[in-house]
C-alpha cells in the first residue's frame, strides 16, 4: 500500500473518446500540499477532477486517499461519502438559497471541530461583503465562483478540488485573491488540486505542477523545474517561454558543458540531458537566458519589440532566420528600434542547457 | 440496461405502457375483422367524415392564423391605448371551450334568439329572423373553434416576436426596408416555426374536438367514432376510424415537434434586448383598438354575456342544477389527477436526470405523446382494452374487473393521466432544465444524499413549476368533455358534461349556468397562471 496522502496509480480518465487522459501516475506525499494541473482547454483536466470527486467512473487504475481506495475500475465510492469538495468552474450555487445560506450549506458535512473559520470570515477573505442576502442570479460570475470556493472551504474537506478558480475574476482582484487563498489553504493545511490553463497562476499557487498534453501527464514537478527544465519539446512549447535553436555539443564532460551555435558562438552551462560530443541538438533559449550588452561584438538584428511593463522582450533574428527572445529591463538606458543591431553578452552562459 | 433496471426504469416503463394502451389498441383494431357497419361506412360516409374534417381544419387554421398573428403583432410591436390590457385579455379565450362558444353562437343568432330579442327591444316587433344570419353547421363550428383556439397561435407567436433580435430589425431598417417590408421579410419568416407550432396545436385540438361538431351535427371522424360506439355499439369500427384520425394527428404531431425544435434557435442564449415599441398615430391606433376590442369581445365577452344573460333570465336552473356536487366532482377529479400526474412527472424527470439514460429519455418522449390522442379515441380505446383484458381474465376464472376501470373515477383518472401527462411532465421538465447538473453534483459533494438533494434543492426550487402545472391541469380538466362524458361513473357530472347534456337536449338556456361556472373557474385559473402563459421564455 502507498504511504502517500493521495495517489493516482496508472489511471485512465475518460469523458469521451477525444477527451481522455491515459495512464496517469501522480502522488501528493504530505497533507496540505497544493498541486496544480496545467494544460490547454478541453484536454481532460476537469474530467480528472470530476473522477477524483467520484462524479465520473475511473476506466482503469486506482485513486487512493489516506491509503484507502476511493476509485478503481470496479469500485467507486459515492461522491457524498468521500469528503472531497469540488468548486466548479460554472455557477453551481443553489438558486433557491441566498449567498450566506449557500456558504453555510457546506458546513453540514463538516466532521472535525478544528476548522476555526465561520462563514463571515470567508466572506471577508473572499471579498464577498454586501452579498450575503443576495441570490445567485443577482451576482456576477466571478462572485459566484468565490462563493462556490467559500462553500467548499466551509465543508472542511480532506481534499479540495478547484476547477479554474480564478477564471472569471478581474485581474485587479485575482492576485489578491490568489495570495489570500494560498495563505488560507496553507494555514488550515488543506490538500488542494487546482486545475488551470494559466501557467503563472499554477506556478504561484502550487507546490507541484502537472502538465497534461496529448492525453497524458507529461511532467509532474516543482514549478521551477517545469519552467527551467521542461522534459519535452511539447512541454516547453506549451509553456511558450522560449524558442529552440540548433547547436552542436562540443563538450559534455567538464563541470561546465559547452555547445556551439554558428552565429551565437560558444554557449556554456549545464546540460540537463546527456548527448554525445558532436551531436546536433535543439537548445531551448528562454528570454532571460541571454544578457543585453551594448558593447558586445555579438550583434543581431531587432525584428520585433514587445513592451511588457517591467521589461521589453526583443526578438532578434539570426542570419539563418532563427528568432531569439531577450528580456531587457524597461528602465534600460536606451531603447532599440526595429532593424537596429542589438548586442548580446558573449560568451553566453545559461544555467540549464535544456536540449532535445 | 439490465444492470441499471431500477425504480426509474420501472416507473418510466409503467407510464409508457399506460400511454401506449390506446395507441396499441387502436393499431391492432385496425387489422381486426371489419364489421358490416364499417364496410357500410366505408362505402357511404367515410369520405364525408374525412372531407368535413379537412374543411373544418382549413377554415379554423385560416382564421386562427389571422387572429393569432395579427393580435400578437399588434401587442408586441406597437403602443396604443389598452395594449397592456389586450396582452393578457386575449388569453382569456382559453377559458371558453369551443363547444360552449357554439352554444352561445346558436343562442344569439337562432330564430327568436338573443339577437332577435335585442332588436325587438330596440326597434319594436318585426320579422327580424329573416335578416339575422345563421351561424350553424360548418360555419358555426369554424367560428366557434377559431375564437376559442386562436390564443395558441397568439401566445407562441408573441413569444417568438419578443425573442426576435432587435439587431435583425435594425439591420432591416438600415437596409432601407419599410415597416411593411420588415414585417413580411424579416419578422414573419423568423417567427415561422412558432406560428407553425401554434397552428399545429390548433389543428390537433380541431381534429380532436367532439363537443362542437356534435352540437352542430357535423359528421367528422370524432363524431363518427363516438356514434360507432354509442349508436351502433361497434367498438371495432370506432377503433378503425380512430386509426385514420390518429394518422392525421401523427403528421401534425411531427410537424409541431419539428417546428418547435427549429424554434429554439430563435432564442438568444443570453441577454435580451427588448424590442422598442412604436407609438401608433391616432388613426392607426384607432384601427388597432377596433381590431383588438372586436377580437376580445367575440372571443370572450360575447360567450360570457350570452351565458350570463340566460343564467339571469332563467334563474330556476339555480335550483334544478346541483352546483355543489358539480363543484365537488370537479375538485375531486382535479385533486386526484393533479396529484398522480405531478408525482409521476417528478419520478420520471428525476429518474431521467440522475440516470442520464438515453433509453429512459426515449421512453419519456413516447409517454408525452398522449396529448396528441383525441379524447374520444382515448376513452373508446381504454374501454376496448379493459373490456378485452377483463374478458381474458374471466376466461381464466378470475372475476370481471371491468367496472374498476370503466365508469369509475379510477378509469377516468387513467385517461386524464394519458392525456395530460405531457403537460405535467414538460412543466416539471422546464423547471428542471433551469437547475444545472453541477448543482446536484455540488450537493452530493457537500455530503447530501440523492433524496436530500431532491427535497432540499429541487423541491423548493420547483415549487413554482408545480404550482403552474397544477393550475394548467386544473384548467384542462375543468374544460375536458369527451373523456369525462364517456368514462365517468353513472350520474357523475362535471360542468362540461352537464352543459353538454342540456345542450344536446336543446335546452341551451339550462346549459348556460354550468357553462358560466366552467368559464368562471377556468378564467380564474388562467388569470392566476397568466404570468407564466405570457412569459416570453
Amino acid at each position: 500500500m502507498s504511504k502517500n496522502f493521495f495517489d493516482i496509480q496508472n489511471a485512465t480518465f475518460t469523458a469521451s473518446e477525444n477527451n481522455k487522459v491515459n495512464n496517469v501516475n501522480l502522488s501528493i506525499e504530505k497533507e496540505g500540499e497544493i498541486i496544480s494541473l496545467l494544460g490547454p482547454s478541453g484536454i481532460g483536466k476537469t474530467t480528472i477532477l470530476r473522477t477524483i470527486a467520484g462524479l465520473q467512473k475511473l476506466q482503469s487504475g486506482k485513486i487512493l486517499l489516506n491509503d484507502k481506495i476511493i476509485s478503481s475500475k470496479e469500485y467507486n465510492l459515492e461522491p457524498e461519502k468521500r469528503n472531497i469538495a469540488l468548486s466548479f468552474q460554472d455557477n453551481c450555487l443553489f438558486p433557491n438559497y441566498n449567498i450566506l445560506d449557500n456558504i453555510n450549506f457546506g458546513a453540514k458535512r463538516r466532521k472535525s471541530a478544528k476548522f476555526k473559520y465561520v462563514a463571515d470570515d470567508l466572506i471577508k477573505i473572499l471579498h464577498l461583503e454586501g452579498l450575503k442576502k443576495k441570490f445567485p442570479h443577482q451576482i456576477s460570475a466571478g462572485e459566484a465562483q468565490r462563493v462556490s470556493i467559500a462553500r467548499s472551504l466551509m465543508s472542511n474537506p480532506d481534499l479540495l478540488l478547484l476547477d479554474e478558480p480564478f477564471a472569471n475574476i478581474d485581474q485587479s482582484l485575482k492576485e489578491d485573491l490568489q495570495s489570500k487563498i494560498k495563505k488560507l489553504l496553507k494555514e488550515i493545511n488543506l490538500t488542494t488540486i487546482i486545475v488551470t490553463h494559466d501557467s503563472y497562476e499554477a506556478f504561484y499557487m502550487a507546490d507541484k505542477c502537472g502538465i497534461i498534453l496529448g492525453q497524458s501527464l507529461k511532467q509532474y514537478d516543482i514549478p521551477y523545474n517545469i519552467h527551467h527544465e521542461p522534459n519535452s519539446i511539447e512541454v516547453a512549447k506549451f509553456l511558450n517561454r522560449g524558442v529552440f535553436i540548433n547547436a552542436k555539443v562540443i563538450d559534455n564532460d567538464c563541470a561546465v558543458h559547452q555547445l556551439k551555435h554558428e552565429e551565437l558562438g560558444l554557449i556554456e552551462g549545464k546540460l540537463t540531458n546527456q548527448f554525445k560530443v558532436g551531436s546536433i541538438v535543439k537548445l531551448l533559449i528562454q528570454p532571460e537566458d541571454l544578457d543585453h550588452d551594448d558593447k558586445s561584438k555579438l550583434k543581431l538584428k531587432v525584428v520585433d519589440r514587445k513592451f511588457r511593463g517591467t521589461n521589453f522582450i526583443y526578438t532578434l533574428q539570426t542570419n539563418s532566420n532563427e528568432r531569439i527572445p531577450v528580456f531587457v529591463h524597461s528602465h534600460h538606458i536606451h531603447q532599440h528600434k526595429l532593424n537596429e543591431s542589438f548586442g548580446i553578452k558573449s560568451p553566453i552562459y545559461i544555467d540549464h542547457l535544456v536540449c532535445f | 440496461m439490465i444492470k441499471n433496471f431500477n425504480i426509474w426504469y420501472i416507473s418510466s416503463l409503467f407510464i409508457t405502457l399506460v400511454v401506449a394502451i390506446p395507441i396499441i389498441t387502436v393499431f391492432f383494431s385496425f387489422f381486426d375483422i371489419t364489421s358490416e357497419y364499417y364496410t357500410l361506412l366505408k362505402n357511404t360516409f367515410l369520405v364525408n367524415y374525412i372531407s368535413n374534417s379537412l374543411i373544418l381544419l382549413s377554415g379554423v387554421l385560416l382564421l386562427t392564423a389571422l387572429f393569432g398573428i395579427t393580435s400578437a403583432y399588434l401587442v408586441s410591436f406597437f403602443i396604443f391605448p389598452g395594449v397592456n390590457f389586450f396582452k393578457w385579455a386575449f388569453i382569456l379565450s382559453f377559458a371558453v371551450p369551443a363547444y360552449i362558444y357554439a352554444y352561445s353562437l346558436t343562442a344569439f343568432f337562432e330564430n327568436y334568439g338573443t339577437a332577435f330579442t335585442i332588436l325587438t327591444n330596440i326597434f319594436g316587433e318585426y320579422e327580424y329572423n329573416k335578416y339575422i344570419p345563421k351561424f350553424d353547421g360548418m360555419m358555426g363550428s369554424i367560428i366557434s373553434m377559431s375564437f376559442s383556439l386562436f390564443a395558441y397561435v397568439y401566445v407562441l407567436t408573441r413569444a417568438s416576436f419578443y425573442y426576435q433580435s432587435q439587431n435583425l430589425i435594425e439591420v432591416g431598417k438600415n437596409l432601407g426596408f419599410s415597416s411593411k417590408e420588415s414585417f413580411f421579410k424579416i419578422i414573419l419568416p423568423s417567427a415561422r416555426p412558432s406560428i407553425i407550432a401554434g397552428l399545429s396545436l390548433v389543428a390537433m385540438e380541431c381534429l380532436s374536438d367532439f363537443g362542437t361538431v356534435s352540437f352542430f351535427s357535423i359528421s367528422t371522424l370524432t363524431t363518427g367514432i363516438y356514434n360507432a360506439w354509442i349508436s351502433f355499439d361497434d367498438l371495432n369500427t370506432a377503433n378503425q376510424l380512430s386509426f385514420i384520425l390518429l394518422a392525421f394527428i401523427l403528421i401534425l404531431f411531427l410537424i409541431e415537434n419539428y417546428s418547435r425544435g427549429a424554434a429554439k434557435y430563435h432564442q438568444p442564449s443570453r441577454g435580451l434586448k427588448a424590442i422598442p415599441k412604436i407609438a401608433l398615430s391616432k388613426k392607426k391606433s384607432f384601427f388597432a383598438i377596433i381590431f383588438c376590442t372586436l377580437l376580445f369581445f367575440f372571443s370572450f365577452i360575447f360567450p360570457v354575456s350570452q351565458m350570463l344573460y340566460w343564467t339571469l333570465k332563467f334563474p330556476k336552473y339555480f335550483q334544478d342544477i346541483d352546483l355543489l356536487s358539480l363543484n365537488l366532482n370537479t375538485i375531486t377529479l382535479v385533486l386526484i389527477s393533479t396529484t398522480i400526474l405531478i408525482f409521476f412527472s417528478f419520478l420520471t424527470n428525476y429518474g431521467n436526470r440522475i440516470s442520464k439514460s438515453k433509453f429512459l429519455n426515449y421512453l419519456s418522449t413516447f409517454s408525452i405523446s398522449g396529448y396528441a390522442i383525441p379524447g374520444v379515441i382515448l376513452a373508446v380505446a381504454l374501454i376496448t382494452f379493459f373490456a378485452e383484458l377483463s374478458n381474458l381474465f374471466s376466461h381464466l376464472g378470475f372475476s370481471s374487473f371491468k367496472s374498476l376501470f370503466i365508469g369509475s373515477i379510477f378509469g377516468l383518472s387513467i385517461a386524464y393521466f394519458v392525456r395530460f401527462f405531457s403537460l405535467s411532465f414538460n412543466g416539471i421538465k422546464s423547471g428542471y432544465l433551469k437547475i444545472n447538473h453541477s448543482i446536484d453534483e455540488s450537493a452530493y459533494l457537500l455530503g447530501y444524499s440523492k433524496f436530500k438533494t431532491f427535497s432540499k434543492i429541487h423541491l423548493p426550487y420547483l415549487k413554482n413549476s408545480i404550482f403552474l402545472v397544477g393550475v394548467l391541469i386544473t384548467i384542462e380538466i375543468i374544460k375536458e368533455l369527451p373523456i369525462t362524458l364517456i368514462l365517468r361513473p353513472f350520474n357523475f357530472e362535471t360542468f362540461a358534461t352537464k352543459a353538454y347534456a342540456y345542450a344536446s337536449q336543446d335546452l341551451l338556456e339550462a346549459a348556460a349556468l354550468p357553462s358560466l361556472f366552467l368559464i368562471g373557474w377556468a378564467s380564474i385559473f388562467i388569470l392566476i397562471s397568466s404570468k407564466y402563459i405570457l412569459s416570453e421564455k
